[in-house]
């Protein structure tokens, strides 16, 4: 286990996360929808805990939890005041090596994790979303984090404790803390709480090309809600910063491309916006448009015309506002324990070290506009996923 | 960190709070407007004029705007409710000055009609996103239903029908009489210089006019009608609760909120460990929501359709244990760590520490520190829970509810 930790002064919180490598890409075939049972079904008791006697204890100590379930982890972890994070870490080691894991409970976890597939029908705009990264990124990255119903309902408990046991793997696992609090004596509490001999690696994932262009998924709401997604360079890329700022050219604040062409100028949506998604082995930019029947062409297409027009030219102007926004981005999310603490823990697992803040500054200072021009000529747009949910379908 | 307070002549509060270790400053104007200071006809207008100040002054046109904020980094946004109007902007210390005479500016924005028309467009769009989203729904229907008459009931969003009909020239009253500057406040917190943010706020908004801007304040018991409507795309039922509470200026508040969080807390809460731990409910929360006289508890609840009638049995059941039982003495120990490590979570952002001292100032003209709300809630007790259940009887609610067509 890596362990990872930024002191920030002005606080009396601390944050922490764990990341598990359990994430829905790094699932065996057929268990879509593990993770969202697994980060349930841990906290239904651990130690010598029952799940209230569990719940009970983190709630004693005002903690504010937070799980989720992404491509590549599990994470799990929480924001809390900082006297009572000793106490804290002890119970997240009982939940992630000894869960009760108790078959009754599993079934409960498991009903839920179907709910809240069902649940996202309801929610065209989260789900829409959630289909794009389906169909954009080569199989398994974009494996849906919610599940798949059938999948689910197929799912046992042993098959899913397996999971547990082989993916909740130490070695691999990132511990990330940042607020107010003793690097040493965390050091040695996680020393003491999870020492265990190296585990072997997790088997690398085959990725599958993905050929669907466009999906369209039928749904009598009053909007046609629009998604798609193009290839750009991995947060690991020498040009990773020019992708930045790009997409920050095209959807960074209200003066961006988007936002002016498509809502301010046009009336044609309330939301939209782009931004840069990435993950270890692939990245793209997103964009979501939400938008009444009748308009949905249009702005699909003013979309489309804003993503080509992006390599022909960008001021100066543009690229400033650009570099200010996400270095203000940038500082203002350094300020929440919690957000740190994920920052510092992606950055490991992304790139193999922390950047410091310093340095991501430093970074989008020496973009300009020959740089981001440059990068999106020789990376210029070509295909894009298209997924849009509501009444009538788009030509696409 | 130091509080700073100058109300000029013509009734505008600045107000601060001054925190030199901060990273970052914001700045906000808290409106005392929203949809229940409007009638029908111009229902939708607060959240519309909203928008609008985005669209410029004589001076600046609305790409203009854009960019002046965007030159800035800012983190900038608006929000509208029934009663209040908040434009906010978190941003690096350096830039503070020029992103508060900015939106000192837009404060007088020009409602061009223009603007105005394409602009109606968006809030159309605003109002069919929202119909898409069930969860937002159910509580705005649950609102209006709650408040019956009351204007309290009034959609923030408006219906496309009054916003069809809603007029430039409608707005441009509207707006002279609601923000007026003895009905607004600005507000900063974090790193910022106060001398400096008086001196252009009393440049720039001495010369506005006072104006007699009120508003109707009742108390509400709420209609405790029951409804529920259907839509055939929809595959899950969505239920919200509402029922009396008290008002944001009551001391009660934060006993209110505690109660809230026993009941319907995400996790550890009477409906997780009834409803969500069992798996009858996917989701169900309660939130205490403090209104300028009167105030709601709100529940949401997402479930099946074959599991309405036991989550509904299941409620009642709760709401019947508290009203005979009350809470007990460790779930209002595990409420009050709850809350009070949110509470100072929150508070270490200048942002979340403008939303608390901007409301303060707006429902009771007060600064309250951090320290003061943290013993406040330490101070209540389960008699204090227990005289608020008897008051207010949150069993006894208001329901609305959207689901599929239903096959019997």
């Amino acid at each position: 286990m890596v362990i990872l930790g930024e002191p920030m002064e002005a606080v009396r919180s601390v944050a922490f996360g764990f990341m598990l490598p359990a994430g829905a890409a790094l699932l065996p075939e057929g268990c879509c929808g593990a993770g969202s049972i697994i980060a349930d079904w841990i906290f239904r008791g651990a130690g010598d805990k029952n799940s209230r006697q569990l719940s009970d204890a983190l709630d004693g100590l005002g903690l504010h939890r937070a799980s989720s379930v992404s491509s590549s982890h599990i994470t799990i972890g929480a924001a809390l005041e900082a006297d009572n994070l000793t106490q804290a870490l002890d119970l997240y080691a009982d939940i992630i090596l000894r869960g009760s894991l108790k078959e009754d409970q599993f079934e409960l976890a498991r009903q839920l994790a179907i709910d809240g597939v069902l649940a996202l029908d309801d929610e065209p705009r989260q789900k829409v979303m959630v289909k794009l990264r389906e169909q954009f990124y080569p199989s398994p990255l974009g494996r849906s984090t919610f599940g798949n119903i059938d999948e689910l309902k197929a799912l046992t408990a042993d098959k899913t404790k397996q999971i547990i046991a082989d993916n909740f793997n130490l070695s691999q696992t990132i511990f990330a803390v940042a607020g107010k609090y003793d690097f040493n004596s965390i050091c040695k509490q996680i020393e003491r709480l999870f020492e265990s001999k190296q585990q072997p690696s997790l088997k690398a994932i085959k990725l599958r090309p993905k050929d669907t262009k466009y999906t369209h998924l039928l749904n009598d709401g009053a909007q046609v809600h629009i998604g798609l997604m193009t290839a750009t360079v991995k947060p690991a890329d020498k040009d990773y910063y020019n992708a930045r700022v790009a997409v920050s050219v095209l959807s960074g604040g209200m003066s961006a491309r988007l936002f002016t062409e498509v809502r301010e100028k046009r009336g044609l949506c309330y939301a939209i916006g782009a931004r840069y998604h990435g993950l270890k082995e692939a990245a793209g930019i997103a964009c979501y448009a939400g938008t009444t029947p009748e308009k949905s062409q249009e702005t699909l297409d003013v979309i489309m015309a804003e993503f080509g027009r992006l390599s022909a030219g960008i001021s100066e102007e543009e690229i400033e506002r650009a570099k200010v926004g996400l270095k203000s981005t940038l500082v203002l999310q350094s300020e929440s324990s919690s957000s740190r603490a994920g920052g510092i823990g992606t950055d490991y697992y992304m790139l193999g070290r922390v950047r410091s803040l310093d340095e991501i500054k430093n970074k989008i200072e020496a973009t300009s506009v020959d740089s981001v021009t440059k990068f999106l000529r020789e990376n210029s747009f070509k295909d894009f996923a298209v997924v849009t949910i509501g009444p009538k379908s788009i030509d696409y | 960190m130091e509080f700073k307070k100058k109300i000029l002549e013509n009734g505008l509060s600045i107000i601060g709070e001054v925190n030199n270790l901060a990273q970052s400053a914001a700045v906000g104007f808290f409106v005392k407007t929203g949809s229940r200071d409007e009638t029908k006809q111009i229902n939708g207008v607060s959240h519309f004029l909203e928008h609008m100040l985005f669209k410029g002054t004589e001076r600046l046109n609305a790409f203009e705007v854009s960019e002046a904020f965007d030159r800035t980094g800012a983190d900038f946004n608006a929000g509208t409710s029934e009663e209040n109007t908040v434009f906010y902007a978190a941003v690096l210390p350096e830039y503070l000055v020029e992103v508060t005479g900015l939106w000192i500016e837009l404060m007088r924005p020009a409602l061009r009609d223009e603007d105005f028309n394409i602009e109606k467009n968006v809030i159309k769009e605003e109002i069919a996103m929202h119909k898409d989203m069930p969860g937002f729904d159910v509580m705005d229907k649950c609102q209006s239903l709650h408040f019956d008459r009351h204007p309290c009931g009034n959609s923030v969003l408006g219906s496309e029908e009054s916003i069809d009909n809603l007029t430039a020239e409608q707005m441009r009253g509207y707006f002279a009489n609601r923000y007026a500057p003895n009905n607004m406040i600005l507000a900063c917190a974090g790193n910022f210089d106060w001398e400096q943010i008086c001196s252009i706020a009393e440049g720039g908004c001495e010369q506005w006019q006072k104006q007699a801007a009120t508003r109707e304040l009742e108390d509400v018991p709420g209609s405790k009608k029951k409804e529920r409507i259907e839509k055939s795309n929809l595959s899950r039922e969505h239920i919200c609760l509402m029922s009396p509470a008290v008002p944001a200026k009551d001391g009660r508040r934060f006993a209110a909120s505690l109660l809230a969080v026993i009941v319907g807390d995400d996790v550890g809460s009477r409906f997780f460990w009834e409803l969500v731990d069992k798996a009858l409910a996917e989701v169900a929360s309660m939130q205490f929501g403090a209104m300028d006289g009167t105030g709601v508890f709100r529940s949401y609840i997402r479930c099946s359709s074959e599991n309405v009638r036991k989550v509904l049995d299941t409620i009642r059941g709760i709401f019947h244990n508290l009203s005979k039982n009350g809470v007990t003495k460790d779930e209002l120990k595990k409420a009050k760590n709850k809350i009070l490590s949110a509470l100072v979570i929150k508070n270490e952002l200048p942002m979340g520490r403008l939303a608390d001292l901007g409301f303060n100032w707006i429902y009771l003209e007060q600064y309250r520190t951090i320290e003061e709300d943290i013993s406040a809630i330490r101070a209540v007790t389960i008699d204090d829970i227990y005289s608020l259940i008897e008051q207010f009887k949150p069993g006894d609610f208001t329901q609305f509810s959207i689901g599929p067509a239903q096959s019997s």
